[in-house]
């Protein structure tokens, strides 16, 4: 048994763990690409929805590759951003007109659906007691999920969906923070 | 030294993604992993090539791993179903080496098998009476005998006996 070479055979034991979370993440993650679809199809930017699109699913398949606190952190992540993709899809198909005057829902819609997310994603973080890797994991998930549908009316969407987070998100960040210094 | 108490702990945070976790689960598995390979499989080499494949199955399949399940009868599993693959491989293919003489390897394993059932009928021969001995060889050689007619037949019959006689004494088979 002395001939088996046992650093060797760990590297390729190692290798073969690794693509089985790569694959395994991204069997895993593949259901957010009809969500992508979607919003392709649904969004005035269509191309803009599917280049988010992809960076979300990279994104999403390399935290599930990783694991621990930003792999927990996909699932939640997402369904948070499902929050204000919804409401951004919902004001493509709609308008706000007052007399004579009708301007596009898009930007209110991102900015309270990006509240209603950095909401969500920071109670899920606390309740779960999680570390800032977790927090920072949803955080990304959500935004660049919500990106999709906040691109209708350019950066000006995907900024409003950050300022709207950052309301729904900072509180509970900064409880957490002090709470974990005192 | 991780302990194989520790192996249950260390297999869910492998699962969860935990990368610290990966050696000591490698070097706890690997003794367990061998011992049961070496009891399925008849050849130690045939065993050592189970164990590796089986060990690389368990660790691809670690992220499967079910936390609130005993880790090494589930890692002990997936090495038992490798190893009953790979015996049955090695089967298949001896059957069709079987079957496929004119192969390289099928020559040479048949002219190993001649050679040594020539140098056990030698042996064999050995043991007979010198005129036992010599009835066969001119038989063999098909030359002149001291004896002819039913005598040499007789002497031959006899001969042949003597020589299945000791051949079964001495390897046990005919």
């Amino acid at each position: 048994m002395d001939s088996i070479n046992l650093s060797h055979l760990q590297r390729r034991a190692r290798l073969r763990y690794e693509r089985a979370r790569w694959v395994r993440g991204a069997l895993a993650f593949t259901p957010a690409l009809v969500v992508v679809g979607v919003a392709a199809v649904l969004s005035k930017r269509p191309s803009s929805a599917l280049v988010l699109g992809a960076l979300m699913f990279a994104t999403g398949v390399t935290l599930l590759w990783r694991g621990q606190a930003v792999g927990r952190a996909v699932l939640p992540g997402f369904l948070a951003g499902l929050i204000p993709l919804s409401l951004a899809l919902w004001a493509n198909l709609t308008h706000g007109c007052t007399g004579d005057h009708c301007s596009s829902l898009c930007l209110p819609a991102c900015a309270v659906g990006g509240v209603a997310a950095g909401l969500a994603v920071s109670t899920v973080a606390l309740r779960l007691r999680q570390g800032w890797r977790f927090w920072l994991g949803a955080a990304a998930i959500s935004m660049l999920t919500a990106a999709m549908g906040c691109a209708c009316v350019g950066y000006t969407g995907v900024l409003g969906l950050g300022a709207g987070f950052s309301v729904g998100f900072a509180p509970q960040a900064l409880r957490r923070v002090f709470a974990s210094t005192s | 030294m991780p302990e194989l108490s520790d192996l249950n702990e260390l297999f869910g945070r492998l699962a969860d993604g935990d990368r610290r976790a990966f050696t000591p689960v490698f070097q706890l598995l690997w003794p367990p992993t061998l011992r049961l390979c070496r009891r399925m499989m008849p050849v130690e080499a045939d065993a050592s090539d189970a164990a590796q494949a089986a060990l690389l199955r368990i660790l691809e399949r670690a992220s499967e791993y079910d936390r609130h399940r005993p880790a090494l009868p589930w890692a002990l599993g997936i090495a038992s179903w490798e190893c009953r693959t790979l015996r049955k491989r090695n089967e298949r293919l001896h059957e069709t080496s079987e079957s496929t003489p004119e192969s390289d390897d099928g020559a040479s394993a048949e002219a190993q098998e001649q050679h040594d059932l020539i140098a056990a009928a030698i042996e064999a021969m050995g043991t007979l009476a010198p005129i036992d001995r010599e009835t066969l060889l001119s038989t063999y050689w098909e030359t002149a005998s001291t004896a002819s007619g039913a005598t040499l037949r007789k002497r031959r019959a006899r001969a042949l006996t003597r020589l299945r006689n000791a051949f079964r004494r001495l390897y046990g088979l005919d």
